[in-house]
């Protein structure tokens, strides 16, 4: 027998005092492992309720359930998952596919009842033990089943861009626009905060399965200005969209653009609905922009005939005498109201209400009347000096370069004031070769404007002076008197005045600063002009307003007197902006309907 | 390593050798060499340890693709060994007697997937599937909703809300059909 037979038996006890690899029995805690698919969780406030992790369930084992305290608002249903566990089979794809990234599991896998109803709860509203665990399945580090990114869109270079009025958005093709449709997830948390309540998720769905004509026929069912709201649109869309919780939200406007473009206005016909038989009563529409002509659009679709009266030489309102055509071409614009014309729609161009015709004219031979004449006038800059020929009015600028006028702005040029009107009207001084100023009285981050059109301003070249309040404006001396002024501003610092309102300026004393420039551009709001509005008219107004009721109705009228009167736009509503005019055009074009119909009156 | 692959190559038709990581790598036979390759490589390359075997659906190409993991102590490598079968036909030799424990992978795969492995004891036997009698429930065509709605009863309770209507009911009720 060897030695080692002897020795070996002992050599064990120099492992007697180590951490013994045997497992202590019984066992108390069973945990999983980190990664282990166990119950959901879900951070319900940063869940918003879009049904993605329902939609892709393989056993149908979500629900979306009302949650009490929970209200739909902008970009949140409101409504959360409920999982079954009775269906559940721990997949995980809900948790990759959640655009938020709000759900996700823990590893907590043992839950013994004796009552089955318990296993169907809501993560994250009925509370459970492993509400925030640390540890559990998590969506891998990059993996991701949605797109984060948009596809990118070419748009002119900003040195190319200054340079003429080519349109700066050069739109999809084919292959792009349906890959961007393919990030959709039709959840429509979008259709709520659109004005005008396009069914966009039915569009995008047409766009990904190639079927324009049935995309086109969606985007007309609530908007006949598909060709500018693809390109101009304030896509309040975009700012809901479930996607844009983990990424860029879904290029809803580029992808309405793509239908509108694609399809040839001679093929609309074929694609939208026919007009209905005559029901032969007749409709006067004053103001010939969206708002009208959207009006314009479904009371022909109903059998109306309508004549819409512009003063203007051209039709389009502010979409072709405010928005510069490097943002919404006229020959897009000019589709859209062709395609309205090519009802039957009759546009009486050039011809002013209130001073060629009154309203009550238009009352005398119409059934019903509808007021779409927005904020024709801007307001001035209400200092000393403000009548100084150099100061000039952003609308008058824009709607000049719109008919292709002379202006004549000069070398230096500053806009006064933060809209899109001043964004505009910067840009198009920018293009007429002038070095622009523009001068905003609060912060860039208070500036009404879009941010994409801040950014590009000054991405343009315009240089933006902010916190600066107008104080007067004076006549250049020598020479250049009469043909320049100086434009004199205090600068100013935001004060917080009161708990939960946004900062004021106020102006810092003696801090007065002073610019020579050819041009002084006022764009700081407009107002309505309701000359033509005469008190027989029976038109309620308030503060400048016609006030209208929920149908849109301001004037019932009554013959002999003469027609209802009906009301919108940026002359009513306070969003101000195109979607917004056209969802009352819409509306007041249904609400005539009933009223002149007797249907549900 | 490249030696080894070309002796596979030469005596079975394997191809395909890649490197995941230094110490594995995987290689594509055709599935009538398998047997004989897995031999080979259990007794001739030191694979003696058969540490896993299992299946992929690859539904897309028609075939279920068998994956056999073998280690080798000596060199500290693993070798996965890949082999496709016709989905419409799944049947393979089994390795029962090259590995006395394949047994148990081979009744799982037939339990999940529905692939044969004729002369394995066993094969035929509930896995882990007790009472099972639906199609293999790992193939990738299996209707798992499907099966659940024909096999259970649906849950008294459950209602759902579609995100687009729940809003307009809620923020514009308004607005016109």
């Amino acid at each position: 027998m060897d030695i080692k037979d002897f020795i070996a038996p002992f050599a064990v006890w120099k492992r007697a005092f180590e951490k013994p690899f045997t497992v202590k029995k019984p066992i108390d805690e069973r945990p999983g492992a980190p990664r282990y698919r166990g119950f959901h969780i879900n951070d319900a406030e940063r869940c918003v309720g879009c049904g993605t992790c329902e939609a892709i369930c393989m056993n149908k084992a979500i629900d979306l359930v009302p949650v009490e305290g929970r209200e739909a608002k902008e970009g949140d249903s409101g409504l959360r998952p409920r999982v079954d566990y009775g269906r559940c089979c721990w997949c995980a794809l809900c948790v990759d596919i959640c655009p938020s990234g709000s759900l996700n599991m823990s590893n907590e896998y043992l839950w013994i009842d004796s009552d089955p109803d318990v296993f169907r709860y809501t993560p994250g509203v009925d509370k459970k033990p492993w509400d925030g665990a640390e540890l559990g399945y998590r969506r891998a580090e990059g993996y991701r089943l949605l797109d984060e990114q948009r596809v990118p869109m070419a748009e002119l270079g900003h040195r190319e861009a200054v340079k003429s009025f080519l349109e700066l958005v050069q739109g999809y093709s084919r292959a792009q626009a349906e890959k961007e449709a393919d990030r959709c997830v039709s959840c429509g948390l979008c259709i709520a905060s659109c004005p005008a309540h396009m069914d966009i998720p039915g569009y995008i769905k047409a766009v990904r399965e190639g079927d324009l004509d049935t995309g086109l026929r969606l985007l007309y069912e609530t908007n006949p200005f598909p060709e500018a709201c693809g390109r101009i649109c304030t896509h309040l869309c975009e700012g809901a969209c479930s996607i844009g919780t983990g990424g860029d939200p879904v290029a809803i406007r580029w992808l309405k653009r793509y239908i509108a473009d694609q399809v040839e206005l001679s093929a609309y016909a074929k694609a939208l609905p026919r007009a209905e038989p005559s029901v032969g009563k007749k409709v006067a529409v004053v103001g010939a922009g969206p708002g009208g002509l959207s009006a314009a659009y479904y009371l022909a679709l109903l059998g109306y005939e309508v004549k819409v009266y512009e003063k203007d030489g051209e039709a389009g309102g502010m979409l072709r005498y405010g928005i510069p055509e490097y943002r919404l071409p006229y020959p897009a614009l000019d589709k859209d109201i062709g395609y309205i014309e090519s009802l039957g729609v009759t546009i009486k161009r050039g011809v002013a209400i209130g001073k060629d015709l009154s309203l009550s004219d238009l009352r005398r031979d119409y059934h019903a009347v509808y007021l779409s004449t927005g904020l024709p006038v801007a307001y001035g800059l209400e200092v000393p000096g403000d009548k100084h020929p150099r100061v000039l009015d952003g609308v008058a600028v824009l709607a000049a370069a719109t008919r292709g006028e002379e202006l004549g702005l000069g070398k230096r040029v500053a806009v006064i004031g933060g809209g899109n009107v001043a964004m505009d009207a910067a840009r198009t001084a920018l293009r007429h070769g002038a070095a622009v100023d523009i001068l905003y009285r609060r912060r860039e981050e208070d500036m009404p404007a879009d941010a994409d059109e801040i950014r590009e301003a000054k991405a343009e070249g315009a240089r933006l002076i902010e916190k600066s309040i107008p104080v007067e404006v004076k006549d250049a001396a020598g020479a250049l008197a009469g043909k320049a002024a100086l434009f004199v501003w205090n600068e100013a610092e935001m004060v917080q005045k009161e708990e939960g309102k946004r900062p004021v300026p106020e102006a810092i004393p003696g801090a007065l600063r002073e610019e020579l420039y050819d041009s002084i551009i006022a764009a700081i709001g407009q107002g309505p002009d309701l000359s033509y509005v005469t008190e027989e008219d029976g038109v309620p107004m308030k503060r400048f307003k016609p006030l209208v009721d929920a149908r849109g109705m301001a004037s019932p009228g009554a013959s002999p007197k003469g027609g209802a009167i009906f009301a919108g736009g940026d002359l009513v509503n306070d969003r101000k902006d195109a979607i917004s005019a056209i969802a009352d055009g819409h509306r007041a074009a249904l609400s005539i309907d009933r009223h002149l119909s007797g249907k549900g009156a | 390593m490249n030696e080894l692959a070309t002796r596979l190559a030469a005596r079975y038709g394997a191809r395909g050798w890649h490197d995941q990581r230094a110490d594995l790598a995987t290689i594509v036979l055709d599935a009538d060499r398998l047997r004989d390759a897995l031999a080979y490589l259990r007794d001739q390359e030191g694979y003696r340890h058969l540490s896993f075997a299992t299946a992929i659906d690859n539904i897309e190409r028609g075939v279920f693709t068998l994956v056999y993991t073998l280690r080798s102590h000596d060199k500290g490598h693993s070798l996965i060994v890949h082999a496709d079968i016709d989905r419409q036909k799944p049947v393979v030799d089994s390795i029962h007697l090259l590995w006395a424990q394949a047994w148990t992978y081979q009744r799982e795969m037939k339990e999940w997937y529905g692939i044969d492995f004729p002369g394995s004891p066993r094969v035929d036997e509930e896995f882990v599937l007790e009472g099972w009698e639906g199609p293999p429930m790992m193939r990738r065509d299996f209707d798992s909703l499907a099966y659940s709605d024909a096999t259970y009863a649906e849950r008294p309770g459950r209602a759902t809300s579609d995100p687009a209507r729940h809003m307009k009911e809620q923020l514009y009720p308004e607005a016109a059909e």
